[in-house]
Protein backbone atom coordinates (compact mmCIF):
# COMPACT_ATOMS: atom_id res chain seq x y z
CA UNK A 1 0.00 0.00 0.00
CA UNK A 2 2.65 2.30 1.16
CA UNK A 3 4.23 1.64 -2.00
CA UNK A 4 1.70 2.17 -4.43
CA UNK A 5 1.02 5.51 -2.33
CA UNK A 6 4.48 6.58 -2.91
CA UNK A 7 4.58 5.69 -6.76
CA UNK A 8 1.46 7.87 -7.25
CA UNK A 9 2.97 10.53 -5.24
CA UNK A 10 5.93 10.63 -7.52
CA UNK A 11 4.11 9.88 -10.71
CA UNK A 12 1.85 13.51 -9.70
CA UNK A 13 4.93 15.65 -8.92
CA UNK A 14 6.44 14.27 -11.87
CA UNK A 15 3.50 15.28 -13.87
CA UNK A 16 3.59 19.01 -12.08
CA UNK A 17 6.77 19.14 -13.29
CA UNK A 18 5.78 18.02 -16.85
CA UNK A 19 2.84 21.28 -16.97
CA UNK A 20 4.50 23.61 -15.67
CA UNK A 21 8.22 22.58 -18.13
CA UNK A 22 5.23 22.72 -21.08
CA UNK A 23 3.74 25.59 -19.32
CA UNK A 24 6.99 27.88 -19.86
CA UNK A 25 7.57 26.34 -23.32
CA UNK A 26 3.95 27.61 -24.15
CA UNK A 27 4.57 30.78 -23.17
CA UNK A 28 7.46 31.52 -25.26
CA UNK A 29 5.55 31.36 -28.18
CA UNK A 30 2.70 33.36 -26.74
CA UNK A 31 1.57 34.57 -31.05
CA UNK A 32 1.19 30.61 -31.56
CA UNK A 33 -0.50 30.02 -28.23
CA UNK A 34 -3.00 33.28 -29.12
CA UNK A 35 -3.96 31.77 -32.30
CA UNK A 36 -4.41 28.26 -31.04
CA UNK A 37 -6.94 29.82 -28.44
CA UNK A 38 -8.35 32.35 -31.11
CA UNK A 39 -9.15 28.69 -33.44
CA UNK A 40 -10.91 27.40 -30.44
CA UNK A 41 -13.01 30.34 -29.93
CA UNK A 42 -14.23 30.03 -33.59
CA UNK A 43 -15.12 25.93 -32.87
CA UNK A 44 -17.39 27.10 -30.05
CA UNK A 45 -18.75 29.94 -32.12
CA UNK A 46 -19.14 27.57 -35.06
CA UNK A 47 -21.15 25.24 -33.03
CA UNK A 48 -23.08 27.59 -31.21
CA UNK A 49 -24.58 29.29 -34.14
CA UNK A 50 -25.15 25.98 -35.84
CA UNK A 51 -27.33 25.15 -32.22
CA UNK A 52 -29.09 29.14 -32.45
CA UNK A 53 -29.26 27.84 -36.61
CA UNK A 54 -31.58 24.52 -35.20
CA UNK A 55 -33.03 25.98 -32.42
CA UNK A 56 -34.47 28.54 -34.57
CA UNK A 57 -36.60 26.07 -36.20
CA UNK A 58 -37.28 23.68 -33.36
CA UNK A 59 -38.47 23.78 -29.42
CA UNK A 60 -37.08 20.15 -28.80
CA UNK A 61 -33.84 17.97 -30.29
CA UNK A 62 -34.39 14.20 -29.63
CA UNK A 63 -36.38 15.21 -26.11
CA UNK A 64 -33.37 17.91 -25.56
CA UNK A 65 -34.54 21.37 -25.04
CA UNK A 66 -32.56 24.43 -26.02
CA UNK A 67 -30.89 24.66 -22.37
CA UNK A 68 -30.46 21.47 -22.11
CA UNK A 69 -29.04 20.93 -25.19
CA UNK A 70 -26.78 24.40 -24.88
CA UNK A 71 -25.78 22.88 -21.35
CA UNK A 72 -24.95 19.45 -23.48
CA UNK A 73 -22.88 21.18 -26.07
CA UNK A 74 -20.89 23.12 -22.89
CA UNK A 75 -19.94 19.62 -21.28
CA UNK A 76 -18.90 17.98 -25.07
CA UNK A 77 -16.62 21.13 -24.92
CA UNK A 78 -15.26 21.16 -21.73
CA UNK A 79 -14.45 17.42 -22.04
CA UNK A 80 -13.19 17.42 -25.36
CA UNK A 81 -10.86 19.94 -24.44
CA UNK A 82 -9.64 18.25 -21.20
CA UNK A 83 -8.93 15.00 -23.62
CA UNK A 84 -6.91 17.29 -26.14
CA UNK A 85 -4.74 19.25 -23.34
CA UNK A 86 -3.85 16.22 -21.31
CA UNK A 87 -3.39 13.09 -23.93
CA UNK A 88 -4.54 14.12 -28.06
CA UNK A 89 -0.58 15.99 -28.55
CA UNK A 90 0.73 13.14 -27.12
CA UNK A 91 -0.78 9.80 -28.54
CA UNK A 92 -0.37 12.33 -32.06
CA UNK A 93 3.02 12.34 -31.83
CA UNK A 94 3.45 8.07 -30.98
CA UNK A 95 2.99 6.99 -34.38
CA UNK A 96 6.04 9.38 -35.36
CA UNK A 97 7.69 7.99 -32.17
CA UNK A 98 7.22 4.41 -33.73
CA UNK A 99 8.10 5.60 -37.55
CA UNK A 100 11.53 6.77 -36.80
CA UNK A 101 12.50 4.61 -34.31
CA UNK A 102 12.46 7.55 -31.63
CA UNK A 103 10.62 5.54 -29.43
CA UNK A 104 13.24 3.84 -27.95
CA UNK A 105 14.75 6.27 -25.94
CA UNK A 106 11.45 6.67 -24.31
CA UNK A 107 11.37 3.11 -23.30
CA UNK A 108 14.83 3.37 -22.10
CA UNK A 109 13.70 5.42 -19.06
CA UNK A 110 13.09 4.10 -15.69
CA UNK A 111 9.23 5.03 -16.12
CA UNK A 112 5.58 3.78 -16.91
CA UNK A 113 5.69 3.77 -20.98
CA UNK A 114 1.61 4.63 -20.96
CA UNK A 115 2.80 7.45 -18.60
CA UNK A 116 5.54 8.66 -20.58
CA UNK A 117 4.05 8.37 -24.10
CA UNK A 118 0.49 9.53 -23.29
CA UNK A 119 1.07 12.31 -20.07
CA UNK A 120 4.34 14.15 -21.23
CA UNK A 121 3.10 17.11 -22.73
CA UNK A 122 0.55 19.26 -21.90
CA UNK A 123 -1.41 21.44 -24.77
CA UNK A 124 -1.92 24.76 -22.50
CA UNK A 125 -3.55 26.24 -25.81
CA UNK A 126 -6.60 23.52 -25.32
CA UNK A 127 -6.92 24.24 -21.40
CA UNK A 128 -8.89 27.62 -22.49
CA UNK A 129 -11.84 25.22 -23.66
CA UNK A 130 -12.50 23.59 -20.41
CA UNK A 131 -12.96 27.42 -19.67
CA UNK A 132 -15.18 28.26 -22.33
CA UNK A 133 -17.51 25.02 -21.97
CA UNK A 134 -18.00 25.62 -18.34
CA UNK A 135 -18.80 28.89 -19.00
CA UNK A 136 -21.64 27.52 -21.72
CA UNK A 137 -22.93 25.09 -19.03
CA UNK A 138 -23.21 27.83 -16.91
CA UNK A 139 -25.17 30.00 -19.20
CA UNK A 140 -27.28 26.90 -20.06
CA UNK A 141 -27.81 26.22 -16.03
CA UNK A 142 -28.81 29.96 -15.88
CA UNK A 143 -31.03 29.71 -18.61
CA UNK A 144 -33.20 26.89 -17.41
CA UNK A 145 -33.08 28.36 -14.16
CA UNK A 146 -31.72 25.45 -12.16
CA UNK A 147 -32.05 24.36 -8.80
CA UNK A 148 -28.71 24.00 -7.12
CA UNK A 149 -28.33 20.21 -6.22
CA UNK A 150 -25.11 18.74 -4.39
CA UNK A 151 -26.01 14.93 -4.78
CA UNK A 152 -26.47 16.01 -9.15
CA UNK A 153 -23.46 18.04 -8.59
CA UNK A 154 -21.27 14.97 -7.30
CA UNK A 155 -22.35 12.58 -9.96
CA UNK A 156 -21.95 15.26 -12.83
CA UNK A 157 -18.08 15.56 -11.44
CA UNK A 158 -17.52 11.68 -11.29
CA UNK A 159 -19.40 10.63 -14.18
CA UNK A 160 -17.38 13.85 -16.45
CA UNK A 161 -14.45 11.69 -14.52
CA UNK A 162 -15.35 8.64 -15.63
CA UNK A 163 -16.10 10.17 -19.08
CA UNK A 164 -12.42 11.35 -19.76
CA UNK A 165 -11.17 7.90 -18.55
CA UNK A 166 -13.47 6.35 -21.27
CA UNK A 167 -11.94 8.73 -23.95
CA UNK A 168 -8.56 8.41 -22.57
CA UNK A 169 -9.18 4.91 -23.27
CA UNK A 170 -10.55 4.94 -26.31
CA UNK A 171 -7.57 7.31 -27.74
CA UNK A 172 -4.77 5.18 -26.31
CA UNK A 173 -6.17 2.10 -28.31
CA UNK A 174 -6.48 4.21 -31.41
CA UNK A 175 -2.69 5.08 -30.98
CA UNK A 176 -1.68 1.72 -29.88
CA UNK A 177 -2.46 0.63 -33.49
CA UNK A 178 0.29 2.88 -34.99
CA UNK A 179 2.80 0.05 -33.99
CA UNK A 180 1.29 -2.29 -36.96
CA UNK A 181 0.24 0.05 -38.93
CA UNK A 182 3.13 2.97 -38.98
CA UNK A 183 0.29 5.78 -39.39
CA UNK A 184 0.43 7.87 -41.99
CA UNK A 185 -3.28 9.96 -41.50
CA UNK A 186 -2.86 11.68 -38.57
CA UNK A 187 -4.36 10.38 -34.92
CA UNK A 188 -6.26 13.84 -34.78
CA UNK A 189 -8.13 13.08 -37.29
CA UNK A 190 -8.96 10.01 -36.87
CA UNK A 191 -10.05 11.03 -33.05
CA UNK A 192 -12.17 13.87 -34.38
CA UNK A 193 -13.98 11.10 -36.11
CA UNK A 194 -14.30 8.35 -33.99
CA UNK A 195 -15.55 11.14 -31.32
CA UNK A 196 -18.15 12.62 -33.78
CA UNK A 197 -20.17 10.05 -32.10
CA UNK A 198 -20.13 11.52 -28.48
CA UNK A 199 -21.05 14.97 -30.03
CA UNK A 200 -24.75 14.23 -29.97
CA UNK A 201 -27.58 13.39 -27.62
CA UNK A 202 -28.02 9.63 -27.66
CA UNK A 203 -31.87 9.85 -28.37
CA UNK A 204 -31.24 10.48 -31.66
CA UNK A 205 -30.02 6.95 -32.07
CA UNK A 206 -33.58 5.78 -32.61
CA UNK A 207 -35.52 3.61 -35.04
CA UNK A 208 -35.05 0.58 -36.17
CA UNK A 209 -31.49 0.70 -38.05
CA UNK A 210 -30.55 3.39 -36.10
CA UNK A 211 -31.29 1.82 -32.20
CA UNK A 212 -28.51 -1.60 -32.57
CA UNK A 213 -26.08 1.40 -33.21
CA UNK A 214 -26.40 3.26 -30.67
CA UNK A 215 -27.05 0.02 -28.18
CA UNK A 216 -23.17 -1.08 -29.58
CA UNK A 217 -21.64 2.54 -29.17
CA UNK A 218 -23.28 1.98 -25.38
CA UNK A 219 -22.50 -0.66 -24.24
CA UNK A 220 -19.83 -2.69 -26.34
CA UNK A 221 -17.85 0.65 -27.23
CA UNK A 222 -19.66 2.99 -24.65
CA UNK A 223 -18.24 6.28 -26.70
CA UNK A 224 -21.91 7.73 -26.49
CA UNK A 225 -22.45 7.32 -22.69
CA UNK A 226 -18.89 9.75 -22.35
CA UNK A 227 -21.24 13.08 -22.50
CA UNK A 228 -24.48 11.83 -22.87
CA UNK A 229 -24.48 10.38 -19.21
CA UNK A 230 -22.41 13.59 -17.09
CA UNK A 231 -24.96 16.12 -18.80
CA UNK A 232 -28.03 13.70 -18.36
CA UNK A 233 -27.27 13.77 -14.34
CA UNK A 234 -27.08 17.70 -14.55
CA UNK A 235 -29.94 18.81 -16.38
CA UNK A 236 -32.35 15.56 -17.34
CA UNK A 237 -33.56 12.40 -15.60
CA UNK A 238 -31.07 10.80 -13.25
CA UNK A 239 -30.59 7.10 -14.10
CA UNK A 240 -28.30 5.01 -11.83
CA UNK A 241 -28.16 1.96 -14.37
CA UNK A 242 -26.25 4.83 -16.84
CA UNK A 243 -24.18 6.24 -13.68
CA UNK A 244 -22.92 2.90 -13.25
CA UNK A 245 -22.49 1.89 -17.02
CA UNK A 246 -19.95 4.83 -16.55
CA UNK A 247 -18.09 3.97 -13.65
CA UNK A 248 -17.67 0.10 -14.78
CA UNK A 249 -17.05 0.79 -18.57
CA UNK A 250 -14.53 3.61 -17.53
CA UNK A 251 -12.94 1.08 -15.16
CA UNK A 252 -12.95 -2.13 -17.67
CA UNK A 253 -11.82 0.43 -20.71
CA UNK A 254 -9.17 1.70 -18.64
CA UNK A 255 -7.56 -2.09 -18.03
CA UNK A 256 -8.32 -3.33 -21.57
CA UNK A 257 -6.55 -0.69 -23.20
CA UNK A 258 -2.91 -0.35 -21.12
CA UNK A 259 -3.12 -4.20 -21.91
CA UNK A 260 -3.84 -3.34 -25.47
CA UNK A 261 -1.08 -0.78 -25.20
CA UNK A 262 1.41 -2.85 -23.97
CA UNK A 263 0.93 -5.81 -26.02
CA UNK A 264 1.39 -2.78 -29.13
CA UNK A 265 4.78 -2.25 -27.30
CA UNK A 266 5.85 -6.18 -27.54
CA UNK A 267 5.21 -5.80 -31.35
CA UNK A 268 7.32 -2.76 -31.71
CA UNK A 269 10.41 -3.18 -33.81
CA UNK A 270 13.03 -0.65 -33.67
CA UNK A 271 13.29 1.22 -36.87
CA UNK A 272 16.53 3.00 -35.71
CA UNK A 273 19.71 1.93 -36.31
CA UNK B 1 17.20 33.94 -59.12
CA UNK B 2 16.46 32.90 -62.46
CA UNK B 3 13.73 31.03 -63.50
CA UNK B 4 14.55 27.18 -65.10
CA UNK B 5 14.99 27.16 -68.85
CA UNK B 6 12.63 26.03 -71.50
CA UNK B 7 12.69 21.71 -71.61
CA UNK B 8 11.85 19.81 -74.91
CA UNK B 9 8.28 18.57 -74.85
CA UNK B 10 9.09 14.52 -74.62
CA UNK B 11 11.19 15.01 -71.46
CA UNK B 12 8.67 17.30 -69.94
CA UNK B 13 5.86 14.73 -69.97
CA UNK B 14 8.38 11.82 -69.09
CA UNK B 15 9.76 13.75 -65.89
CA UNK B 16 5.58 14.81 -64.72
CA UNK B 17 4.73 10.92 -65.72
CA UNK B 18 7.67 10.04 -63.38
CA UNK B 19 6.16 12.86 -60.54
CA UNK B 20 2.89 11.22 -60.75
CA UNK B 21 3.59 7.35 -60.19
CA UNK B 22 5.88 8.28 -57.65
CA UNK B 23 2.84 9.99 -56.02
CA UNK B 24 1.13 7.26 -56.22
CA UNK B 25 2.95 4.46 -54.98
CA UNK B 26 3.66 6.57 -51.90
CA UNK B 27 -0.16 7.09 -51.16
CA UNK B 28 -0.61 3.59 -51.56
CA UNK B 29 2.02 2.38 -49.16
CA UNK B 30 -0.27 2.98 -45.87
CA UNK B 31 -3.26 1.12 -47.45
CA UNK B 32 -4.04 -0.41 -44.32
CA UNK B 33 -4.25 3.06 -42.53
CA UNK B 34 -5.89 4.64 -45.13
CA UNK B 35 -8.69 1.84 -45.06
CA UNK B 36 -9.09 2.93 -41.66
CA UNK B 37 -9.43 5.81 -41.63
CA UNK B 38 -12.22 5.65 -44.63
CA UNK B 39 -14.03 3.59 -42.31
CA UNK B 40 -14.29 6.16 -39.50
CA UNK B 41 -14.94 9.03 -41.78
CA UNK B 42 -18.34 7.37 -42.30
CA UNK B 43 -19.31 8.24 -38.49
CA UNK B 44 -19.68 11.49 -38.53
CA UNK B 45 -21.93 11.33 -41.57
CA UNK B 46 -23.93 8.89 -39.66
CA UNK B 47 -24.64 11.31 -36.93
CA UNK B 48 -25.15 13.98 -39.11
CA UNK B 49 -27.51 12.14 -40.71
CA UNK B 50 -29.39 11.15 -37.23
CA UNK B 51 -28.90 14.77 -35.94
CA UNK B 52 -30.94 16.49 -39.25
CA UNK B 53 -33.66 13.45 -38.84
CA UNK B 54 -34.23 14.95 -34.62
CA UNK B 55 -34.11 18.23 -36.11
CA UNK B 56 -36.66 17.77 -39.01
CA UNK B 57 -38.93 15.38 -36.46
CA UNK B 58 -38.75 18.34 -33.58
CA UNK B 59 -39.70 20.93 -36.04
CA UNK B 60 -42.43 19.15 -37.40
CA UNK B 61 -42.09 20.69 -41.05
CA UNK B 62 -41.38 19.01 -43.70
CA UNK B 63 -39.02 21.74 -45.76
CA UNK B 64 -36.16 23.93 -43.79
CA UNK B 65 -35.08 26.43 -46.01
CA UNK B 66 -36.28 25.23 -49.08
CA UNK B 67 -34.59 21.71 -48.07
CA UNK B 68 -36.88 19.01 -48.04
CA UNK B 69 -35.42 16.66 -45.11
CA UNK B 70 -34.57 13.80 -47.90
CA UNK B 71 -32.38 17.10 -49.45
CA UNK B 72 -31.10 17.72 -46.66
CA UNK B 73 -29.27 14.22 -46.36
CA UNK B 74 -28.26 14.09 -50.12
CA UNK B 75 -27.00 17.56 -49.76
CA UNK B 76 -24.83 16.45 -46.59
CA UNK B 77 -23.52 12.98 -48.67
CA UNK B 78 -22.90 15.29 -51.35
CA UNK B 79 -20.55 17.91 -49.39
CA UNK B 80 -18.11 15.21 -48.70
CA UNK B 81 -17.65 14.54 -52.69
CA UNK B 82 -17.32 18.17 -52.94
CA UNK B 83 -14.55 18.05 -50.76
CA UNK B 84 -13.23 14.93 -51.65
CA UNK B 85 -12.13 16.90 -54.40
CA UNK B 86 -11.34 20.96 -52.90
CA UNK B 87 -9.40 19.99 -49.27
CA UNK B 88 -6.12 19.40 -49.74
CA UNK B 89 -4.45 18.36 -46.67
CA UNK B 90 -0.98 19.58 -45.90
CA UNK B 91 -0.83 21.61 -48.68
CA UNK B 92 -0.07 25.19 -47.47
CA UNK B 93 1.99 23.74 -44.32
CA UNK B 94 4.17 21.34 -46.98
CA UNK B 95 4.80 25.00 -49.03
CA UNK B 96 5.45 27.23 -45.54
CA UNK B 97 7.73 24.35 -44.69
CA UNK B 98 9.99 23.95 -48.21
CA UNK B 99 10.66 27.89 -47.64
CA UNK B 100 11.21 27.39 -43.60
CA UNK B 101 13.76 24.54 -44.08
CA UNK B 102 15.51 25.64 -47.50
CA UNK B 103 14.60 22.52 -49.31
CA UNK B 104 12.28 24.79 -51.98
CA UNK B 105 16.10 25.90 -53.74
CA UNK B 106 15.47 22.06 -55.32
CA UNK B 107 13.03 23.42 -57.57
CA UNK B 108 15.01 26.82 -57.79
CA UNK B 109 18.04 25.21 -58.92
CA UNK B 110 16.14 22.37 -61.48
CA UNK B 111 14.10 22.84 -64.08
CA UNK B 112 11.34 22.02 -62.58
CA UNK B 113 8.38 24.23 -61.20
CA UNK B 114 7.12 23.95 -57.72
CA UNK B 115 3.62 24.69 -57.94
CA UNK B 116 2.94 22.50 -61.07
CA UNK B 117 4.93 19.33 -59.14
CA UNK B 118 2.80 19.80 -56.56
CA UNK B 119 -0.15 19.78 -58.49
CA UNK B 120 0.47 16.70 -60.46
CA UNK B 121 1.31 15.33 -56.77
CA UNK B 122 -1.84 16.33 -55.66
CA UNK B 123 -4.20 15.08 -58.44
CA UNK B 124 -2.35 11.99 -58.44
CA UNK B 125 -3.11 11.49 -54.13
CA UNK B 126 -6.74 12.65 -55.44
CA UNK B 127 -7.07 9.64 -58.28
CA UNK B 128 -5.83 6.84 -55.64
CA UNK B 129 -7.95 8.59 -52.51
CA UNK B 130 -11.27 8.74 -54.96
CA UNK B 131 -10.28 4.93 -56.21
CA UNK B 132 -9.89 3.78 -52.73
CA UNK B 133 -12.46 5.00 -51.25
CA UNK B 134 -14.68 4.01 -54.31
CA UNK B 135 -16.15 1.18 -52.60
CA UNK B 136 -17.23 2.33 -49.37
CA UNK B 137 -18.68 5.75 -50.76
CA UNK B 138 -20.89 3.54 -53.18
CA UNK B 139 -21.57 1.23 -50.38
CA UNK B 140 -22.45 4.65 -48.51
CA UNK B 141 -24.41 6.34 -51.65
CA UNK B 142 -26.51 2.97 -52.02
CA UNK B 143 -26.92 2.34 -48.35
CA UNK B 144 -28.56 6.13 -48.32
CA UNK B 145 -29.49 5.56 -52.07
CA UNK B 146 -33.54 6.19 -50.83
CA UNK B 147 -32.10 10.42 -49.96
CA UNK B 148 -31.93 10.95 -53.64
CA UNK B 149 -35.39 11.41 -54.79
CA UNK B 150 -33.78 12.07 -58.54
CA UNK B 151 -31.33 11.55 -60.53
CA UNK B 152 -29.75 14.71 -62.65
CA UNK B 153 -30.38 14.97 -66.06
CA UNK B 154 -27.20 14.64 -68.14
CA UNK B 155 -27.08 18.42 -68.44
CA UNK B 156 -26.98 18.95 -64.70
CA UNK B 157 -24.43 16.17 -63.85
CA UNK B 158 -22.04 17.24 -66.77
CA UNK B 159 -22.37 20.75 -65.15
CA UNK B 160 -21.85 18.97 -61.68
CA UNK B 161 -18.83 17.27 -62.97
CA UNK B 162 -17.60 20.58 -64.22
CA UNK B 163 -18.61 22.40 -60.56
CA UNK B 164 -15.86 19.41 -58.76
CA UNK B 165 -13.16 20.28 -61.10
CA UNK B 166 -13.60 23.82 -60.27
CA UNK B 167 -13.95 22.78 -56.56
CA UNK B 168 -10.41 21.22 -57.02
CA UNK B 169 -9.19 24.03 -58.77
CA UNK B 170 -10.09 26.71 -55.86
CA UNK B 171 -9.35 24.50 -53.50
CA UNK B 172 -5.66 24.00 -54.56
CA UNK B 173 -4.90 26.97 -55.55
CA UNK B 174 -6.27 28.85 -52.45
CA UNK B 175 -4.18 26.40 -50.56
CA UNK B 176 -1.10 27.26 -52.46
CA UNK B 177 -1.72 30.40 -52.22
CA UNK B 178 -2.04 30.28 -48.21
CA UNK B 179 1.29 28.36 -48.12
CA UNK B 180 3.24 31.23 -50.40
CA UNK B 181 2.78 33.13 -47.33
CA UNK B 182 5.67 31.49 -45.77
CA UNK B 183 7.91 33.62 -47.94
CA UNK B 184 6.55 36.22 -45.42
CA UNK B 185 6.23 34.82 -42.17
CA UNK B 186 7.83 31.20 -42.61
CA UNK B 187 5.47 29.65 -39.94
CA UNK B 188 1.74 29.80 -41.58
CA UNK B 189 0.51 26.78 -39.61
CA UNK B 190 -1.28 29.20 -37.16
CA UNK B 191 -3.03 30.80 -39.29
CA UNK B 192 -3.75 27.86 -41.50
CA UNK B 193 -5.54 26.26 -38.75
CA UNK B 194 -7.59 29.77 -38.56
CA UNK B 195 -8.19 29.56 -42.28
CA UNK B 196 -9.35 26.11 -42.24
CA UNK B 197 -11.87 26.43 -39.01
CA UNK B 198 -13.63 29.53 -40.62
CA UNK B 199 -13.88 27.45 -44.24
CA UNK B 200 -15.66 24.47 -42.63
CA UNK B 201 -18.41 26.75 -41.78
CA UNK B 202 -18.40 29.30 -44.90
CA UNK B 203 -17.82 26.53 -47.39
CA UNK B 204 -21.26 24.93 -46.42
CA UNK B 205 -20.02 21.67 -45.19
CA UNK B 206 -21.13 21.89 -41.84
CA UNK B 207 -24.98 22.64 -43.62
CA UNK B 208 -26.15 24.49 -46.35
CA UNK B 209 -25.72 28.27 -46.30
CA UNK B 210 -29.26 28.68 -47.10
CA UNK B 211 -30.78 27.81 -43.71
CA UNK B 212 -28.36 30.68 -42.20
CA UNK B 213 -30.58 34.27 -41.55
CA UNK B 214 -30.06 36.96 -44.05
CA UNK B 215 -27.87 39.23 -44.96
CA UNK B 216 -25.30 36.41 -43.54
CA UNK B 217 -26.66 33.63 -46.42
CA UNK B 218 -26.01 36.15 -49.49
CA UNK B 219 -23.15 37.20 -48.43
CA UNK B 220 -21.32 33.69 -47.97
CA UNK B 221 -22.90 32.83 -51.12
CA UNK B 222 -20.41 35.80 -52.73
CA UNK B 223 -17.05 34.41 -51.31
CA UNK B 224 -14.96 31.67 -53.17
CA UNK B 225 -15.73 29.11 -50.31
CA UNK B 226 -18.79 27.98 -51.42
CA UNK B 227 -17.46 26.62 -54.39
CA UNK B 228 -15.35 24.04 -52.42
CA UNK B 229 -18.52 22.51 -50.64
CA UNK B 230 -21.84 24.07 -51.45
CA UNK B 231 -21.83 24.85 -55.15
CA UNK B 232 -21.28 21.51 -56.55
CA UNK B 233 -24.05 19.75 -54.05
CA UNK B 234 -26.88 22.49 -54.61
CA UNK B 235 -25.82 22.05 -58.31
CA UNK B 236 -25.85 18.11 -58.50
CA UNK B 237 -29.68 19.07 -56.24
CA UNK B 238 -31.14 20.77 -59.27
CA UNK B 239 -31.07 24.31 -56.62
CA UNK B 240 -29.21 25.99 -59.51
CA UNK B 241 -30.45 25.65 -63.01
CA UNK B 242 -30.35 27.57 -65.91
CA UNK B 243 -28.86 31.10 -66.58
CA UNK B 244 -28.19 31.32 -62.71
CA UNK B 245 -26.26 27.87 -63.05
CA UNK B 246 -23.84 29.43 -65.97
CA UNK B 247 -23.37 32.77 -63.86
CA UNK B 248 -22.51 30.23 -60.82
CA UNK B 249 -20.07 28.00 -63.35
CA UNK B 250 -17.96 31.38 -64.72
CA UNK B 251 -17.79 33.17 -61.67
CA UNK B 252 -16.40 30.32 -59.74
CA UNK B 253 -14.10 30.00 -63.01
CA UNK B 254 -13.35 33.41 -62.34
CA UNK B 255 -12.28 32.63 -58.90
CA UNK B 256 -10.22 29.08 -59.80
CA UNK B 257 -8.15 31.87 -62.49
CA UNK B 258 -7.71 34.48 -59.43
CA UNK B 259 -6.08 31.88 -57.08
CA UNK B 260 -4.01 30.78 -59.95
CA UNK B 261 -2.99 34.21 -60.49
CA UNK B 262 -2.52 35.49 -56.85
CA UNK B 263 -0.37 31.99 -56.08
CA UNK B 264 1.83 32.57 -59.49
CA UNK B 265 2.27 36.26 -57.86
CA UNK B 266 2.97 35.30 -54.81
CA UNK B 267 4.91 32.43 -55.74
CA UNK B 268 7.33 34.90 -57.80
CA UNK B 269 7.37 37.74 -55.38
CA UNK B 270 8.41 35.10 -52.63
CA UNK B 271 10.94 33.52 -54.67
CA UNK B 272 13.18 37.26 -55.53
CA UNK B 273 12.94 37.28 -51.67
CA UNK B 274 13.72 34.11 -50.69
CA UNK B 275 17.37 33.41 -49.07
CA UNK B 276 19.05 30.61 -47.91
CA UNK B 277 22.05 30.25 -45.93
CA UNK B 278 24.46 26.85 -45.41
CA UNK B 279 25.17 23.41 -47.82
Amino acid sequence: MGNLLGRSGRYLRMLRRLAVHTLSRELMFRGNFLVKVTVEVLWLAILLVFYKVVFARTNQLAGWDEPQYLFFVGCFFALNGLIEMLFLDNCNEFAELVRTGDLDGLLLKPVDEQFLITCRKFDWGCAPNVLMGAGVMALALYDMGWQVSLLRVGLFVLTFAGGVALAYSFMLMLTSVSVWMVRNQSLMEMWWLFSSLARYPREIFSGRLAEPIGMFFTFVLPILVVVNVPANVMVRALDPFMVGLVFASSAIALWVSRRFFLYALDSYRSASS
Amino acid sequence: MTPPEAIPRGLWLRKHAAIFRASLAERMTYRGDFLLGTILRFLPMLTTILLWRAVYEGSGQSQLSNFRYNEMIAYLLLVNISRMFSSMPGLAGGVAREVREGTIKRFLIQPMDLIGYLFLYRVAHKITYIITSFIPYALLFGVCAGYFDQMPGLGTFAAYLLSLVIAFLVGFFFEASVGMVGFWFLEVTSLLYIVMTLNFFVSGHLMPLDLLPEPWASLLRLLPFQYMAYFPAVVFLGKVTGLELLKGLLVGAGWAAAFIAISRLLYSRGVRRYSAFGG
